[in-house]
């Protein structure tokens, strides 16, 4: 498989300190690949990076052979890769119809066929096209901020820790839409809080320590992997 | 008869200077809920409002209104040039910079007024405009256009707001900045939009208040305080907030006059505005989005 969107040994911080000291990673087309570890680990950072949102002082973002380092987010919006951020993921104040619009802001022409998509792949938010999203239970929110992200038919979705503060129920429907979209040939790069559930779902995964890549592998091989079950997977 | 002396001499000034503070207010909370700052120039930005209609209207002559749409477009560009000037260096930097530096704006525009127009009290048409009268009430055109151009500009401004597709992104970037930005939403764009109808509404509220009352260099700066107590009042950041906050401003100031003298009607929105903040600082709608 080759890689749709290839994180070359990424060096940088929100101010002058870095935060990634050096990260790669890479995920190809229909897979899904988890990226877990301590809090504060930089996996929120990661996604940040990809997204144009932080200072990157070395290495590359590459996606589909573009050289994307450094591009602003509407930019890489438009070059295909959609961004789940792990708070403040929707806009409150709106409708939930209102959302996707936004979430299709840089699509011209007529949306329908894309509001079915979504309104067919989160069937909860059907009632509530014109309810103010501010008001959703948390998992409707999580749905909400993914099909909003999914507008734009993106060719790599980035989620972060999209089952954060979730009912088993909803964690097991967020990680089964997450297939679904994944089967569409979507390749999908998500932080988890939940790393064995995560990793069991997952395609492959990473673990990330300060910064650094401290393991990766695929879900299996991660979650029988003893020095790694000890260190990161509470035993 | 009682009732007829209490609108001709209050309750009809008073709603004409409240929505000149409406459409005053409803641009400082866009301003507030998009740019997250207070901005001072925009008294000084009526008043230039204001005297490029009458160099308009002297150059161009017919009336007054058949100038204000080009003026306001002049308004709007020279209200986005300000921000790509002054503002946009500052735009991560903590906002009371950006506040300190509109206040700065305010007094170079005011600046420059006086030196092309001087400080002179003028108008745009000179003699008297008598009042219709209907029903016993006593109103002139120009009320009734100040009113009924107003109404118009809210009800277009809410309407763009809730259904043009930038409209939405401006409550959008409102809303949430930072997903803006991640939805593909230009937010320099949306900025500069938001300034176009800021200097269209400041152009707006000068233009009413010149013809309604008079033209002078400080004739936006005094209306300053009352438009932020009107926008405060109504809870910044919301539209309808600021359009009631307008009114009952404007009529505060001019039933007060049955109190006090003239000389100290300013006081009045002061008194309000104290105690807004010191009573319900939030104003009185839900706070937050336009
Ligand atoms: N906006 C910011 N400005 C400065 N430092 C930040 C910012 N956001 C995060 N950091 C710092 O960067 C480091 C990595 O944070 P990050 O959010 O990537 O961690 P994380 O692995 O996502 O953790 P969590 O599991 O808590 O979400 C932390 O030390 C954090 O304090
Ligand atoms: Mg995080």
């Amino acid at each position: 498989m080759t890689a749709i969107l290839t994180i070359k040994d990424i060096r940088g911080g929100y101010t002058e300190a870095d935060i990634l000291n050096g990260i790669s990673m890479e995920v190809s087309r229909g897979e899904i690949v988890a990226i877990v570890g301590p809090n504060g680990a930089g996996k929120s950072t990661v996604m940040k990076a990809v997204f144009g949102l932080l200072k990157i002082r070395g290495g590359s973002i590459d996606f589909l052979g573009t050289d994307i380092t450094g591009w602003s987010p509407n930019h890489i919006v438009q070059a295909g890769i959609c961004y789940v951020p792990q708070v403040e993921n929707i806009f409150t104040e709106m409708t939930v119809q209102e959302n996707l619009e936004m979430g299709a802001f840089l699509r011209r022409g007529d949306l329908s066929a894309a509001y079915d998509r979504i309104y067919g792949l989160f069937p909860d938010l059907v009632s509530k096209r014109q309810v103010v999203s501010g008001s959703l239970s948390g998992g409707q929110r999580q749905m909400l901020a993914m099909g909003r992200a999914l507008m734009l038919d993106p060719k790599v979705l980035l989620l972060d820790e999209p089952t954060a503060g979730l009912s088993p129920k909803y964690m097991e429907q967020i990680f089964q839409i997450s297939r679904n979209i994944r089967d569409t040939g979507v390749a999908i790069l998500l932080v988890e809080q939940h790393a064995k559930q995560a990793l069991a779902f997952s395609d492959r995964g990473y673990i990330l320590v300060a910064g650094t890549n401290r393991h990766h592998g695929t879900g299996q091989d991660l979650l029988t992997d003893h020095s790694v079950a000890e260190m990161f997977l509470g035993g | 008869m009682m009732f007829l002396d209490l609108a001709n001499f209050y309750l009809i000034p008073g709603i004409v200077m409240g929505s000149i503070y409406a459409i005053g207010a409803i641009g400082i909370t866009l301003v507030f809920s998009i740019m997250r700052h207070t901005n001072l120039a925009h008294g000084d930005m009526a008043t230039f409002g204001a005297f490029s209609a009458l160099a308009l209207f002297s150059a161009i002559g017919i009336s007054p209104y058949l100038v204000l749409p080009l003026a306001t477009v002049i308004v709007g560009f020279l209200s986005i040039v300000i921000d790509w000037i002054f503002y946009e260096h500052l735009r991560n930097k903590p906002k009371i910079l950006t506040t300190i530096s509109s206040l700065g704006v305010g007094l170079m525009l005011r600046s420059v007024v006086q030196i092309i127009w001087g400080v002179n009290t003028t108008a745009y048409v000179t003699g008297i405009n008598k009042p219709y009268k209907i029903l016993g009430l006593k109103v002139k055109s120009t009320e009734i256009i100040t009113l009924g151009v107003s109404a118009a500009l809210v009800i277009i401004l809410i309407l763009f707001l809730n259904r043009n597709r930038w409209g939405k992104a401006m409550r959008a970037m409102s809303n949430s900045p930072d997903l803006a930005l991640i939805s593909g939403i230009d937010n320099r764009k949306v900025v500069a939009l938001t300034w176009f109808v800021v200097g269209v509404l400041c152009c707006c509220a000068g233009f009413f208040l010149g013809i309604n009352t008079e033209l002078k260099s400080m004739m936006g700066w005094n209306i300053l305080l009352p438009t932020i107590a009107a926008a405060i009042l109504g809870g910044i950041g919301r539209i309808e907030g600021a359009l009631v906050g307008g009114l009952i401003i404007g009529l505060i100031e001019e039933m007060s006059l049955m109190v006090i003298p003239a000389e100290y009607k300013a006081a009045s929105s002061f008194v309000v505005l104290l105690l807004v903040l010191l009573l319900r600082p939030t104003g009185f709608f839900r706070s937050k989005i336009i």
